[in-house]
């Protein structure tokens, strides 16, 4: 097993969750994060004042996959996710060692 | 006696028969010699009191019936403590002699009929004679007569006329002056008495803790909250017991003396202890047990007075009181049948910071199911306290919940009751309808006071609108489509409007309204759904929305919105993206905005053109909005743009036309010309002379070079309200500076010190700062500085000074912050970085004052 962690625009957010259903990987965590890669932020200027907008809004998806199925989430997340621009995001990938149920305590292969 | 004098010379002396006299004679002392025995058995107190006030009561009815019938209605009136039928052995008989019309001949022969024969029995009469038209306007010399007259009671003569007089005094008013009158008359009587009522030698009507106290606690309650003594520190049964006290020694010391005196002194302190049946073996034991009587009753009847000074509801508005226990109607019975009056409890809590009574929301709650939705705002005065209502303060939330509690709110608005407690199941609400939409409003309330570091860039951004009522509008109506289970926003835009329609709401802000319930979903989902970091999205909103004021109420709005889905709805996350967006469409909307022009097929153009009125031509109006900014269309109304059209026509070179008008407080000058240099500073310069306080400004230019400005002030030194001419006396003055007449700064000497020799540390550090890469056509000036009269005036001129023409001008305040945004060119095109930098630094100079 595999996880699958993505970092990827909030509006793109809607189309990775559709893109992953379409794979029938239905199980996955959302969370509102904030962080930059190479995309450092930018000065913003409101009313003559100047702010720095250095920590930029992103969601993390987070999915659990079989081996064989990781290539083609991981392409499909990709394709959703991609603008272009700086900023995109980043996919993360980890081997699962072990994962349990626990509503039943039954271990999963 | 009540009053010095009567109103009215006494008639001339003609006697009645001495048959007659000598009957009356007879009957009076009969009644005094009763009542000379009870008091000297020491009963002289309230039952033998009104026992005597009937007999004399006999007597005058007798009097009134042998006077003859005069030809216009006469009532004979008793006031004061003959009233109340606390009348003494000694005590003035006080009278009001009230007549239905004016005093003719046969009035005067009533009056000598009936008086005469009073003062030929040596009866002291306080007398006033009077016709009832005096009692329309409430008379403020005598409050001792007002007071006087809450005791009025009717002995001999027309009903109906005391009716009538009783209707015309009892008015909220006259309650509220009667009342504030008391209160001081109390202070000043106590003060009197060093504010002690101790006394070795009590004046038992004066001294506190005396029989006017126990008066005053009475009218007290009776003007405010007539249940009030029954909750009063002391028993009601030994209020009485004291009153009652207090009257047989004043009994006893009439009859001592022989005379209308009060104070128990020494000498008649053994003889009243006799007299009251005090034992003791000793005299000075006897009168020691009199006075802890005496000072234990006169105790109680201070602290209920006290009590009923603290206690008591304190009118705040028309039959409205403000108690400890929040505001409540003083007379429910008349509450209940004037719906009109309900909302303006809830204005009286919101600006007491309390609560309405659970017994005034009671009320409300049994009758509002008798009104339709307009009883309650039948006038425009109700239609605009109830938008008044909505502003945006601690508390809001509050009664608003309360008023749906009690029913008031989905009565006054029947598409808020088709929310009330629906259910809508979701996955991120977590309260009915109803309850969200309350919570929205009490969002709002809580960010315009907020202390919290985090919300004060949306604080600014509420603090930075004019009014925030529309919004609270808004939001109460947001939701209102959700009786259905299909989309919603559509359906709550077509509730609204008939909302807004009922309380006829003006144009411009019935849109404003449903444009924010229409798009109430709209800021959230691009700022949670689009690529905001696409320009184009961002244009495309600020399209939309088209106006800063709108972007700031539609982000407002959002931010309630979300807030009010769950606690954990509104992330700090989502915050930042809200606020990204926001940011993002200010700037295109202040700095972008001014490229987008009007052209022929320009949107809400065709709107415009097919409501126009009969003498505009749809070619007059194209050739006047045509190469105007694209903003004009959404900032001023259809009404104001025919306006702006008229105002141009016909105009030549060196003409300037104006216009100059008031809505809620607030100036709207609108001047056309086509020459343009120093315009827009000699207009800043001439209103601030005037001591205008300049709230938004307007610079707009067409594609014919014709300019208009569009000013808004408000008047603070109040010159256009106070001086009947000064209207006129403006706009001849703007007339002539503008056409080059007169010289600005000639008219701005007296106020040299202010205007032009501005110096000081301003407490808002000035920043100005000039970009070229905003806007395609301008280059934008963004100047923040502390606010002060004639700042824009300094600021425009010395921008004139440098030969740059403002094409545009975003003026607004936060606060003692005003910020300005200007869109400017010079000879047509924007500034190179030379004239940049030598603006710059001329504005930063003149601004911080070394210039």
């Amino acid at each position: 097993m595999k996880l699958i962690k993505s970092i990827v625009r909030p509006n793109k957010v809607d189309e990775v969750k559709d893109a992953l259903a379409r794979l029938n990987i239905a199980g996955m965590t959302v969370t509102e994060v904030r962080g930059h890669g190479k995309q450092k932020g930018h000065t913003a200027i409101y009313r003559g004042k100047e702010y720095n907008v250095s920590l930029l809004p992103k969601m993390e998806v987070e999915v659990v996959v079989a081996d064989a199925l990781a290539d083609e989430a991981i392409k499909a997340i990709v394709d959703a996710a991609r603008t272009g621009e700086i900023g995109d995001g980043r996919v993360f990938v980890f081997p699962v060692l072990e994962s349990y149920r626990i509503r039943t305590g039954e271990r999963e292969v | 006696m009540i009053g010095a004098a009567s109103r009215r010379d006494a008639p001339d002396m003609s006697l009645t028969g001495p048959d007659a006299g000598s009957t009356l004679r007879a009957a009076l002392e009969a009644a005094r010699e009763d009542l000379r025995q009870e008091i000297a058995r020491g009963d002289g107190g309230r039952a033998a009191l009104q026992a005597h006030a009937t007999r004399v009561d006999e007597l005058l009815q007798q009097l009134y019936v042998e006077a003859g019938v005069p030809d216009r209605p006469v009532a004979i009136i008793a006031l004061g403590g003959y009233g109340r039928r606390h009348l003494s052995l000694h005590s003035d008989i006080d009278l009001l002699v009230l007549f239905g019309g004016r005093i003719g001949p046969s009035e005067e022969r009533f009056l000598r009929s009936f008086l005469h024969p009073l003062w030929d029995l040596g009866v002291v009469v306080g007398h006033q004679v009077r016709e009832l038209d005096e009692f329309a306007d409430l008379e403020t010399d005598n409050p001792e007569f007002l007071l006087a007259l809450l005791d009025a009671r009717l002995v001999a003569g027309a009903a109906a006329l005391f009716d009538r007089l009783q209707a015309m005094f009892h008015q909220p008013t006259t309650h509220a002056y009667i009342l504030r009158s008391l209160l001081e008359l109390v202070e000043e009587r106590h003060a009197r008495f060093n504010d002690t009522l101790y006394q070795l030698e009590p004046d038992v009507k004066e001294a506190p803790g005396a029989l006017r106290d126990v008066m005053a606690a009475r009218t007290i309650a009776m003007l405010t909250d007539p249940v009030l003594l029954r909750r009063g520190p002391a028993d009601p049964g030994r209020f009485e017991d004291a009153e009652d006290l207090l009257l047989r020694v004043r009994s006893v010391l009439h009859l001592e003396s022989g005379r209308n005196h009060n104070v128990l002194s020494h000498e008649l302190q053994e003889h009243t202890a006799a007299v009251l049946g005090y034992a003791g073996a000793e005299p000075r034991q006897r009168v020691e047990r009199l006075m802890s009587d005496y000072f234990r009753h006169a105790r109680t009847v201070g602290r209920t007075l006290e009590w009923v000074r603290r206690a008591a509801p304190v009118p705040v508005g028309p039959n409205l009181g403000l108690s400890r226990d929040g505001i409540r109607f003083l007379d429910p019975v008349r509450a209940a049948a004037a719906p009109a009056s309900w909302i303006g409890a809830f204005q009286a809590a919101l600006e007491a910071n309390t609560e309405v009574t659970d017994e005034a929301l009671s009320c409300i709650q049994q009758h509002a199911e008798r009104y339709r939705p307009d009883d309650f705002t039948p006038e425009p005065r109700d239609r605009a306290a109830l938008l008044r209502l909505f502003r945006p303060r601690p508390g809001l939330y509050a009664r608003l919940s309360q008023m749906h509690d009690c029913g008031l709110l989905g009565r006054i608005f029947p598409e808020f009751d088709a929310v009330a407690w629906r259910v809508v199941r979701d996955f991120y609400h977590k309260y009915t309808v109803d309850e969200h939409t309350l919570l929205t409003i009490r969002n709002l309330e809580r960010l315009v006071q907020t202390d919290a570091p985090e919300r004060q860039r949306f604080k600014a951004v509420a603090a930075s609108l004019p009014s925030l009522e529309l919004l609270v509008l808004a939001l109460l109506l947001h939701d209102v489509g959700k009786w259905r289970d299909d989309e919603h926003a559509p359906e709550s835009v077509r509730m609204a409007a008939e909302a807004l329609d009922r309380l006829q709401v003006p144009p411009e802000a019935r849109e404003t309204v449903l444009f924010l319930i229409r798009h109430h979903l709209q800021m959230s989902m691009v700022a949670f759904r689009r690529d905001t970091e696409d320009p184009e999205v961002v244009r495309e909103f600020a399209r939309l929305l088209g106006t800063e004021d709108r972007l700031k109420l539609l982000c407002l709005m959002t931010l309630a919105d979300i807030e009010a889905v769950s606690p954990e709805t509104l992330t700090p996350w989502k915050e930042e993206l809200i606020w990204r967006l926001y940011v993002d469409t200010y700037n295109h909307l202040t700095q972008r905005y001014g490229d987008e022009l009007i052209g022929r097929n320009a949107a809400g153009l065709g709107e415009l053109l097919t409501w126009r009125p009969h003498d505009l031509s749809e070619a007059e109006i194209i050739g006047f909005v045509e190469g105007l900014p694209q903003r004009y269309l959404q900032l001023f109304s259809r009404d104001a743009i025919y306006r702006h059209v008229r105002l141009a026509r016909d105009i030549g070179p060196d003409e300037v036309h104006l216009s100059l008008e008031q809505t809620d407080g607030v100036w709207t000058l609108a001047v056309v010309t086509l020459d343009k240099p120093f315009l827009f500073s000699n207009i800043c310069g001439v209103l601030s002379s005037f001591g205008m306080n300049i709230l938004r400004g307007q610079a707009l230019t067409n594609s014919n070079g014709l300019v208009l400005d569009v000013f808004q002030f408000i008047d603070d030194e109040r010159f256009l309200a106070m001086n009947p001419d000064a209207h006129g006396q403006v706009l001849h003055v703007l007339q002539d500076v503008v056409s080059g007449h007169a010289d600005v700064t000639t008219r701005l000497r007296g106020r040299e010190r202010s205007v032009l020799q501005w110096r000081g540390a301003p407490r808002v550090a000035p920043v100005v700062r000039a970009d070229n890469t905003a806007s395609g056509r301008y280059t934008i000036l963004d100047i923040v500085a502390g606010n002060a009269l004639g700042l824009l005036y300094r600021i425009s001129r010395v921008i004139s000074q440098h030969g740059c023409d403002v094409d545009l001008v975003l003026i607004s305040t936060e606060g003692e912050k005003a910020i300005d945004v200007f869109h400017i060119t010079k000879a047509g095109i924007k500034l190179d970085e030379a004239e940049q930098r030598a603006l710059t630094s001329d504005l930063q100079g003149t601004l911080e004052g070394t210039l």
